[in-house]
């Protein structure tokens, strides 16, 4: 047997740069920390690059006897995780270093579980999805109760990975059922042999539904999004950052694999689940969200509400339809990973973070930039128009109305107008109200920075990057099919 | 000194023996032992039958021996440690007090047991015969000659393993069901000092088995043969494979719970560990299986390190002495260094433990896993070109 | 036929142990009795010629894993009562549950009498099934199985991050300095005159 490594170098560099770190840290203790911080995000980039580049149609293709993938779907993926991980990593930096808290561990896990996506979005092999995944969540368990001293963190991830286990055994049962009733754990391989039978069996459904429950739980999309905001509450705000952007990259790239190469044929059974799911998230998302008072459970409905939006692409199938869901993925984590950044610099006099809504009032009068840059992420989440938000919505609705699925265009535009409510709720507070107590905002040059360039992306001046984001999605969504 | 001059003795009148009389080398041959079912089978019986009565029969042929010879195992530890403190040892009961551990079965044969009235009493008296039981079942694929072995199967090594893990319920279950604060924490600390070391044990049996390319126990043992320059019968003698051999001799009497390791029943600490509560026959069950799994840790050691029924030397002559004598002979000298340690060696803090097989051990036994498999891809597989 | 009941002997005690799991009223109790049902579990592999597997899941689960279950559960301190006060209201969730689960083997086992979609015979070879596993792992398999060593890589980084802290008042036994020690230095003769003493 012979093994292509050339074209798994970005993985490579990441698994070997890891235990160096690692040794790193365990001879320098606490100092390392700066070390594994920028000699992470060193690694993320210079894996980024080689995966751009290094992309040879040749090579492409089934590697491993069919275990993984470099295709265009899978560079796309990896681009947008590695880059959106060393953002987190950076973000993380500057917040724990006033904790005293951080730890040479904290961006050497971010980069464990980032190999970890960069196989499920190239995995081709339910037996590969299912490392890649583990290899993911179980970083992910690990970050979410990274400051063990906090009750709240340590909640968060023994919730998380309590239910994360459920979901995976949900996941493995699925797989076990299709691998059962058709033969092999190969993508190809199921979809071929869901393409020769003609009426599917109710064993092979039940396969379906459950391998789809397991995703759905990964990609936090209704019903199975009860551990988002709890999670997403509890964990320490840098790694919610990370949840929030690089991990449902790749759960949702993960999905979309699955639906699209492993069960294509079987397109009108999943289509109902996948509809059902998104119009759920994006309802619940949408109405839970208006109550909260806590900012960071507020975004984790916003990010259910836009998984929400991402299935309607799914839903609709078709490399318009994925190719709608990779240009969304994309924007959608320049947008959270925007305000995350704005979140994770507010500090009350004592330099505690913030979380409260309330903390935001009367951010205009006293960090203009800030509440302007939150203003444009929050209308750009709400899909308003003139910012970048909107494009990728519109997309997404542009593919379902190709697909003759009207209904769904016109729910998912209506739950649009519900959504738009609390997004507007934060800009409102910020502009519109006192300021009741003392805030800081200490930001670093390099988040500042990024919350720019983030602002600048989602602005209507982002809509000259919809050639080539487009290009690429295109070219992606067309190694699908 | 007296006690190792008369071990030596008496393994060397049993070698000249069986080199002097050929008939007692057949006695222990793969004629004999095959024989049973082919017996049972000529007289008529089904197949199957024969077959299980024949296994019956080889159940006993290894276990009653083993019994028999725990007691004598245990005057013959305890004449060592006499000799090593200069004391006389047992001489009251029989010639030499050779019948001393007869004597202290009937003793606590004759004795109540005694169940502690808050104890959970199932699984109390569950506890000792897990133990026993065990201490048996690991002795079903031990070879102590080509052919002569209950259960000849391809995994050997790992049912070893797996059966040797299987120890530790007896110990913690004696400990939670008795009930009382110090077999409480006799039991917990043999769930960690167990699971600790058998890391280890894996490890350095996965060099053993990379050498010999089989997990089957005989196999291991005839890839002994002339294994150094072609004169030295036995992995010990290979520079590669000697410290995993000295590893693997510590850590099997950590396994077992011998000094230096014996926390388990550390008795300035913890009494008498998880057997405080127990009394008669469930005591003796435990010395048993104890004993019992010291003579297979000897075992284990002469068969995956020093050729087990194969001499030493791989000259043609030492063949006319039946393995199964050179096996004993092996294992009498690792006896022997087992009670030589227990004797001189202080007891280790249960930190100083837990470092040992984490921090020297588990690092050590893996870069020597490293190191062999490498040596072999270099010399076995032509530089790892597949 | 000693097959046959070997089978129903490990097949009935199984379910029966998985039973007692459920229904032993002690932690401990439950976890002996997972412990047999692995054990049982085990036999059934063994009889179909799985025997690497048997032994391992004996080793893994047996002999570390459940190992690890028992020694947690008896440090429990679990008050029963309060426990099982909540079995009322949640069992109708969990009988929910407990149907689904059931209607569904039910419907996979009827439908797999149909036979899987491929026909996938297990090829019928001499090598040893132990050999067979290793040489997929290592060539099939070899990239998910590389990345499972990664996963053990997290879950060991990940409890050493949870657990460890650095305590600075304790003094730790450094071993290599007590063997690194000079004679020399930590050794003085003296002979001091009587009722004097020594100086430190």
């Amino acid at each position: 047997m012979t093994y292509n490594f050339a074209a798994i170098v970005p993985e490579l560099m990441l698994i070997i740069g890891e235990p160096i770190l690692m040794l790193t840290a365990s001879t320098m203790g606490r100092r390392a920390t700066k070390i594994t911080t920028w000699g992470t995000v060193a690694l993320l980039i210079a894996a980024t690059i080689a995966a751009l580049v290094g992309t040879e149609p040749s090579s492409a293709g089934p590697l491993f006897g069919g275990l993984l993938s470099a295709d265009p779907f899978a560079v796309y993926g990896k681009a947008l995780i590695y880059l959106s991980a060393a953002v987190a990593i950076i973000a993380a930096n500057s917040w724990f270093a006033r904790d005293d808290e951080h730890g040479p561990e904290y961006p050497i896990l971010i980069l464990l579980a980032t190999v970890g996506m960069s196989v499920m979005v190239s995995a081709t092999n339910m037996i590969t999805l299912y490392v890649g995944l583990e290899l993911n969540s179980l970083s992910a368990y690990i970050l979410a109760s990274y400051r063990r001293t906090d009750a709240r963190s340590a909640e968060a991830g023994l919730k998380y990975f309590v239910l994360g286990a459920l979901a995976s055994g949900i996941l493995l049962y699925g797989i076990s059922l299709l691998y059962g009733f058709t033969g092999s754990t190969q993508f190809s391989a199921i979809a071929a042999a869901l393409g020769r039978d003609e009426a599917m069996g109710i064993g092979l459904l039940l396969g379906l539904v459950f391998t789809l429950s397991g995703l759905a739980f990964k990609i936090s999309a209704v019903p199975f999004h009860m551990w988002t905001p709890d999670v997403y509450e509890g964990s320490p705000t840098p790694v919610t950052t990370f949840f929030a952007s690089a991990p449902k990259v790749a759960a949702v790239l993960l999905a979309t694999r699955v639906c699209i190469e492993a069960l294509g044929p079987a397109i009108d059974a999943w289509r109902q689940i996948i509809i059902f799911a998104a119009l759920a998230s994006i309802f619940l998302g949408a109405i839970a969200a208006w109550g909260q008072t806590n900012i960071k459970r507020l975004l984790a409905y916003s990010s259910i509400n836009n998984i929400g939006f991402v299935l309607i692409g799914l839903a609709a199938g078709g490399a318009a339809g994925v190719s709608a869901v990779l240009f969304y993925m994309a924007i959608y984590v320049v947008m959270t990973l925007g305000a995350f950044l704005v979140v994770l610099n507010l500090r009350n006099a004592a330099g505690e973070p913030v979380e409260a809504i309330d903390a935001l009032k009367g951010l205009s009068s006293r960090r203009p930039g800030m509440a302007a840059a939150l203003a444009v992420f929050m209308f750009s989440l709400a899909g308003i128009p003139p910012l970048f938000g909107f494009w990728p919505k519109l997309m997404v609705f542009n593919a379902a109305v190709e697909q003759g699925l009207f209904a769904l265009a016109v729910a998912g535009i209506l739950g649009t107008v519900v959504g738009a409510f609390y997004y507007l709720k934060i800009v409102k507070v910020m502009y519109f109200d006192e300021a009741e107590e003392e805030l800081h905002y200490a930001c670093g040059n390099l988040e500042a920075a990024f919350i720019g360039l983030f602002a600048l992306i989602v602005s209507p001046l982002g809509y000259l990057l919809i050639g080539p984001i487009g290009s690429a999605a295109d070219n992606a969504a067309g190694a699908l099919f | 000194m007296i006690a190792l001059v008369l071990i030596v003795a008496i393994v060397a009148a049993l070698v000249l023996l069986g080199w002097l009389i050929p008939g007692v080398g057949e006695f222990f041959s793969t004629a004999f032992w095959g024989g049973a079912v082919q017996g049972f089978e000529a007289a008529g019986m089904q197949q199957d039958w024969a077959y299980g009565l024949g296994t019956l029969i080889h159940i006993l042929l290894i276990a009653l021996p083993l019994m028999l010879a725990v007691a004598m195992v245990i005057y013959t530890e305890r004449k060592i440690w006499a000799a090593i403190a200069l004391r006389r040892g047992p001489n009251v009961v029989g010639p030499w007090g050779l019948l001393q551990s007869f004597a202290d079965g009937l003793k606590v044969f004759l004795k109540e047991t005694i169940i502690p009235s808050s104890a959970n009493k199932a699984l109390f008296l569950i506890a000792p015969v897990i133990t026993f039981t065990v201490a048996l079942i690991v002795w079903a694929v031990i070879p102590f000659d080509v052919g002569v072995v209950l259960a000849d199967i391809n995994v050997g090594l790992l049912y070893i393993l797996a059966a040797s893990s299987l120890g530790v319920y007896g110990v913690i279950i004696a400990g939670w069901a008795s009930n009382s604060k110090y077999p409480f924490f006799s039991a917990l600390r043999a769930a960690a000092q167990m699971v600790s070391y058998e890391v280890s044990i894996g490890f350095v049996i996965m060099g053993v088995i990379l050498w010999a390319g089989s997990m089957n126990l005989t196999a291991i043992i005839l890839g002994q043969q002339g294994h150094v320059l072609g004169l030295l019968n036995g992995y010990g003698f290979n520079p590669l494979l000697f410290p995993m051999a000295v590893v693997f001799f510590i850590s099997s009497m950590a396994e077992t719970f011998r000094t230096p390791f014996d926390l388990v029943e550390a008795e300035s600490e913890l009494v008498a560990g998880h057997q405080t509560e127990y009394s008669s026959m469930s005591f003796a069950l435990f010395w048993l299986g104890e004993y019992a799994n010291v003579i297979l840790m000897c075992a284990l050691n002469a068969i995956l390190f020093w050729g087990g029924f194969l001499p030493p030397v791989d000259w043609e002559p030492l063949y006319a002495i039946p393995g199964i004598f050179w096996l004993f002979l092996k294992m009498g000298i690792f006896f022997f260094m087992f009670g030589w340690v227990k004797a001189t060696v202080p007891r280790y803090r249960y930190d100083q433990l837990m470092r040992l097989g984490w921090k020297i051990f588990l690092p050590l036994s893996l870069a020597f896993v490293a190191l062999v498999s490498g040596w072999l891809m270099f010399t076995r597989f032509e530089g790892g070109a597949l | 036929m000693i097959g046959i009941f070997a089978f129903y002997l490990f097949a009935t005690l199984t379910i029966l142990s998985g039973i007692l799991v459920i229904f032993a009223r002690n932690p401990v109790h439950s976890v002996l009795w997972l412990i047999v049902a692995f054990f049982n579990a085990a036999g059934l592999m063994l009889l179909l010629g799985a025997e690497f597997i048997a032994l391992l899941l004996v080793m893994v689960y047996v002999g570390a894993v459940a190992v690890l279950f028992l020694f947690i559960v008896m440090m429990l301190d679990i008050d029963f009562a309060k426990l099982r006060s909540g079995f009322t209201r949640n069992l109708p969730i969990g009988l929910l549950i407990a149907l689904v689960l059931l209607a569904e083997m039910l419907i996979a086992i009827t439908a797999a009498n149909s036979g899987p979609l491929i026909g996938d015979q297990p090829a019928s070879t001499a090598q040893s099934n132990l050999s067979a596993m290793g040489e997929l792992m290592y060539t099939r398999y070899l990239v998910p199985f590389e990345l499972s060593g990664i996963i053990l890589l997290v879950a060991m980084i990940g409890a050493i991050v949870l657990t460890h802290r650095d305590r600075g008042d304790v003094r730790g036994q450094k071993i290599h300095h007590q063997v690194r020690r000079d004679p020399e230095e930590a050794i003085r003769m003296t002979t001091p005159e009587s009722g004097k003493g020594v100086e430190l």
